[in-house]
């Protein structure tokens, strides 16, 4: 399987494009993955022989550091471009502007496979790192799609101030919560613009199920799983899902290959239930549902009781109490004012039990981004750290 | 500052009581945040700002605002103030 540098391919897409219609493999290397080579040479070497031609792989590592190279077949996923065309109504659709590094599924899928199979514009950009290029970038397109992650709306809404791009006319969101609170800002710079909250994860490369905003306002509703698609509860609530357009197999963090069938129930790493209407429901990441006094925690419901009093971002992570017991702490972007922090434990109190109060309220100015867009969970543990705005005293 | 402005805004911060709702005559029963948790941390508070460590037995023994004026009494610290 050859590697190709991401960095590389943002210089010259048509790299991208080669490697695709080649029949040999490849891997896309990202730019700033920290996994280290000998990992990764080892991990692509305990692949099976037959995944030398017609597939690709892709390095993730999330937001938890650990290193995972997912592997998937081309054919397959150029099915899925095609039902996303179909189901996301992008038939008006003529670009996409890239604003996520191509090395994340999301952003390859949803943008360079899509707009490469269904023979469409692809704008590559500088991300959020640019504003006044990407400003110009939107401003001249009379119907572009983008795909963006929730914790990227309001350092655009800040970047773009005052402006509006009415031919952007398709916005996706997926990677993250979807970005319910500040959906006036994202309307706000693309009046056109049809918003949908996509879900799905790296195995599922990357769709399962699709909604368009105006089906419901609970964001953690994402909608029905695409055609093809089934998906059910396990026996701890998580969600597990059989795709035809799938990745073929992995290699986790100890460079062993794990398999991937059709017929395989995949785990998505969310826990969540089917609606009777037939819409999914996320309930949290697995790690953010978990037992302290013996009381169970959604870290996703005590987000939503906050969000009645908050609107800026709500993150957690997770950490133990002196006690040995698990626990949260809460981290409030922006910096939070004394009044609203009484306001957020106010919230708390209302909604919940002791059990479910974070060990510590903190806040900071900004949010690290990982590459992807997503939150660095990893810097946020790190950094809060610095600004205490509450703590239990245990 | 008095002792007794002290023991409020801990007690107010550790159970996260609004400042209308607060009074020194409220007991564990008045106050529904005043859990066993709510007793540790509430132990932890007085260690923090009396310098007075409660064992857990006596945490437990608390059961009003009056009790834990009592225990500090006895402590030494004075709401004479």
């Amino acid at each position: 399987m050859r590697i190709l540098d991401e960095k590389l391919v943002r210089g010259d897409i048509t790299l991208l494009s080669q490697a695709w219609t080649d029949e040999r493999s490849f891997c896309i290397r990202p730019a700033r993955s920290g996994v280290d080579e000998a990992w990764l040479e080892a991990a692509l070497a305990s692949l099976p022989v037959e995944f030398g031609s017609a597939h690709f792989a892709l390095l993730t590592s999330g937001s938890t550091g650990r290193p995972k190279l997912v592997v998937a077949n081309k054919s397959r996923s150029e099915r899925l471009a095609r039902v996303l065309d179909e189901v996301q109504q992008s038939q008006g659709v003529e670009a996409t502007v890239v604003t996520l590094p191509l090395s994340y599924c999301y952003a390859l899928i949803n943008q360079w496979l899509w707009a490469h199979v269904m023979q469409r514009k692809l704008i590559m950009t500088n991300g959020l790192k640019a504003m006044p290029q990407l400003a110009d970038v939107f401003a001249e397109q009379s119907a572009a799609s983008v795909c963006l992650v929730g914790a990227q709306v309001r350092l655009l809404a800040d970047g773009l101030r005052g402006r509006q791009f009415p031919g952007v006319i398709r916005v996706h969101f997926a990677g993250g919560p979807f970005p319910q609170t500040a959906l006036e800002l994202v309307r706000d710079l693309f009046p056109n613009a049809a918003i949908y909250n996509n879900y799905g994860c790296t195995e599922a490369m990357p769709r399962l199920t699709l909604r368009h905003v105006d089906e419901s306002e609970d964001p953690s509703i994402v909608g029905k799983p695409l055609p093809g698609i089934s998906m059910r509860s396990g026996s701890a609530g998580e969600i597990l899902f059989q795709s035809p357009y799938g990745a073929v197999g992995f290699v986790d963090e100890g460079a062993e290959y794990v398999a991937i069938s059709e017929s395989d129930w995949v785990p998505s790493g969310d826990l969540g239930e089917c609606l009777p209407d037939g819409m999914w429901k996320i309930h949290g990441r697995q790690g953010q549902v978990f037992k302290r006094f013996g009381e169970k925690i959604s870290l996703s419901q005590v987000k939503d009781a906050i969000a009645q009093c908050w609107d800026g971002e709500i993150n957690f992570y997770r950490e133990d109490d002196p006690s040995g017991e698990a626990g949260h702490v809460l981290v409030l972007q922006p910096e939070p004012s004394e009044t609203q922090v009484r306001g957020v434990l106010k919230a708390l109190r209302k909604a919940f039990p002791r059990t479910h109060w974070p060990l510590r309220v903190e806040g900071v100015s900004t949010l690290s981004l990982l590459p992807n867009g997503k939150i660095d969970a990893v810097r946020l543990a790190e950094e809060s750290k610095k600004n205490i705005y509450w703590r239990q005293r245990l | 500052m008095t002792n007794r402005e002290k023991l409020r805004d801990l007690l107010i911060d550790v159970f996260l009581l609004e400042d209308d709702e607060f009074d020194f005559s409220l007991t564990q029963e008045q106050i529904e945040t005043w859990d066993s948790l709510g007793t540790v941390s509430m132990a932890v508070g007085l260690e923090e700002a009396f310098g007075h460590h409660m064992t857990p037995e006596q945490a437990v023994e608390v059961e009003s605002i009056q009790g834990i004026i009592d225990y500090l009494t006895s402590c030494g610290v004075s709401f004479a103030d």
